[in-house]
Order: structure tokens, then sequence, then C-alpha cells
């Protein structure tokens, strides 16, 4: 897994709160929002790293087709 | 007759220095270019094979680029003998250049992509991001830089993958001397560090010392001989020798020639390559 700073920590915190051996209701929440948090936050990540890596030439290349002045398509397929 | 010498007289004299203004100082350069100058005549691109570009511009901000690479890549290897293994790679790009903002893309034949973006945020703010991207995962790399230059500082904060966290800070002292600091945390190989550098210029020369906790200790000294220079050469405590060449052609069209012979470990490298396009 991608450990981050965040991820640590906030596994450390869940393993503190279940160690306490204290299951009330609020300490069991906020271990299964720390635990949502971080997989929502690592789906996240993943999920914009593949965008990033399929996306960004094509977003270049669509922003710079729209820059002026507008340039045609047959310039930016041939070699010439 | 009189007009000359009342000139003259309104003159200031050689001898006296020009008060400094400390609250006029210069921005200083900032913290990662430091060695800017001892970096580009002593670290050239060097590669081994042929190397072809070709930039084609579609406008003024926007350009394609394909370049063609045929040469051995290392692998590192346990003995002290080099593998070397022939590669051969077609990497195409985009670039926008914006004044406010660039966009710099390449992606390779084995699906890497390399992206840079510079942003400008406000007057004084510039966001930059700086990535490598592969299909394997775990490998890929992200850093992004807060920058903040003020009258007569720069402030830096980085954020990189692996929960990695930056930040540094120079200000100029006097109008030729500077002084820097950074610190750095790297989460994931549990690595913190301090560093400080300084750096000292004037119109003929430039002197730069870094040092870091990370054991790094890094002096520089460069001295302007001349306005041009293309030839540039190194020799190295290592036992390496260096020559690079960039030699203009024609308007748009450059012709580069790299050597580097490491008599230490009987390694020689040549390349040769054409640059086409602005």
């Amino acid at each position: 897994m991608a450990s981050k700073g965040v991820s640590l920590k906030v596994k450390g915190k869940s393993s503190a709160s279940k160690s306490k051996g204290s299951s009330s209701s609020s300490s069991s929440d906020e271990k299964s929002m720390c635990k949502a948090l971080k997989d929502w936050s690592n789906w996240g990540l993943k999920k914009a790293k593949v965008i990033a890596h399929y996306g960004f030439i094509p977003l270049v290349i669509i922003i710079g087709m729209n820059s002026e002045p507008k340039p045609s398509l047959s310039q930016l397929l041939s070699p010439v | 007759m009189d007009a000359p010498t009342a000139f003259n007289a309104t003159k200031p004299t050689v001898e006296t220095k020009e008060k400094v203004d400390y609250f006029n100082l210069p921005c200083p350069i900032p913290y990662e270019e430091m060695h800017r100058e001892a970096l580009i005549s002593l670290k050239p691109e060097v590669f081994e094979g042929m190397r072809f570009d070709f930039t084609k511009g579609l406008n003024q901000k926007f350009a394609l680029s394909h370049s063609v690479f045929m040469g051995p890549t290392e692998i590192p290897s346990q003995s002290s003998e080099t593998i070397k293994i022939p590669t051969a790679h077609y990497e195409f790009g985009a670039n926008y250049l914006d004044p406010k903002l660039m966009l710099f893309g390449r992606v390779l034949t084995d699906g890497r992509v390399n992206a840079r973006v510079k942003c400008d945020l406000s007057d004084n703010l510039t966001l930059k991001a700086n990535a490598q991207l592969t299909s394997e995962p775990h490998m890929s790399h992200c850093m992004v830089n807060f920058d903040y230059k003020g009258k007569d500082y720069r402030s830096q904060f980085q954020l990189g993958n692996g929960a990695l966290f930056g930040a540094n800070y120079i200000q100029s002292v006097t109008p030729n001397l500077s002084l820097g600091g950074e610190v750095f945390w790297a989460g994931q190989h549990r690595k913190s560090g301090v560093g400080y550098a300084a750096r000292y210029s004037t119109d003929k020369m430039v002197a730069t010392g870094q040092v870091a906790s990370t054991g790094i200790v890094a002096l520089s000294y460069v001295q302007k001989v001349s306005e041009k220079c293309r030839l540039r050469g190194k020799i190295d405590s290592n036992g390496c020798v260096t020559a690079f060449l960039e030699e203009r052609l024609n308007m748009g069209l450059n012709f580069i020639l790299s050597a580097e012979v490491d008599h230490r470990k009987k390694d020689y490298k040549f390349g040769f390559g054409l640059t086409v396009g602005e």
C-alpha cells in the first residue's frame, strides 16, 4: 500500500482506541469514520493518478488547440 | 570652456561607493537554483548513443515534440563491471507556454508519463508540480511546490508522495550575498533533515556553499571568463573526463556531441544527436 503519513497516524489512533477496551459507541464511530476517510482518500488518490496518467497529455493538447491563434487539426497530425 | 568643468563637478568620483540601501535589496535566486552556474558548466546532459529531437511549434504558445533515442542504458550490477542493455525509445511531448501557466508533458513508448505544471496563482504565489507516472504500482512519484516570492526573500513549501514534506527559505542579506535554509521530512523512510546555504555573486563570479544534515557539503565557485561558451569539459576526482559540445548549425538546428570516459571503470560513452526546432 502507498503508505502516507496520514494513514500511519490514523492506524495508530485506531489501534490505541481498540486496546482501550471500552467499546463505547463514540469510539467505535470514530474508528469507523477514520477507516472510511482513509479508504476514501486512498481510492481518490488512485483514481486521480490514473486520470493524470492517461489524461494529462490530451489535456495539454486540448488547451493548446484552443489557444489563440487556433492551429488546425492538420497541423497537429502532420510531421512537417 | 566652463561647461565641461561644471559637468565634471556634478559627476561623483570613482572612489565613493554607492550606499547600500538595505530596504531595497534584489530578490534572491530560488533555493533549488543556488548551484545553477556550477551545474550548467559541470553537469551537461551527457548521453550515450544517438538522439534526435524534433520540436514543431503550432502557435506561439503550443508546441509538440518528437524524440527518438537509441543507445545502451546501464543497469545496476553487483560486480564492478557495468552492464549495458541496448534500448530504443520514442518520446512524444506537448508543451503549452503561457505567461501565467506552463504545461509540459512527455510520454514514452513504455507508458511512462512525465508531467510538469507551473501556474502563477497570483503575482507572488506560484504553484509547481512535477510527476513521473508509470503503469507499475508504487513506482510513480509526484512533487508539488508552493513558492511565495517576497520583496527580498523567497519561501517554498513542498509536498511529495510517500509523505514527503519540505520547506525552504532564502533571503538577500546584501546586494551580493543571500543566505537560506531548508528542512524536510520523509515519512516513508522516517528521515528528516536540515540544511543551510549561502550564495555570493558579483558580475564576474559566483560562489555558493551548501551543507545539509543528510551529509551533503557542496561548495562551488564559477568565474565568468567570456560571454559565449560552447564547449564544456570537466575532470572528476573519480577519474572521469567529460566533454559536451552544442553547436548551432543553422536557425533551429542544433548538433550535440557528448563524450564521457571513465578511466577507473574502463567505461566509455559517446553520443551524438540532432535537435530540430526552437
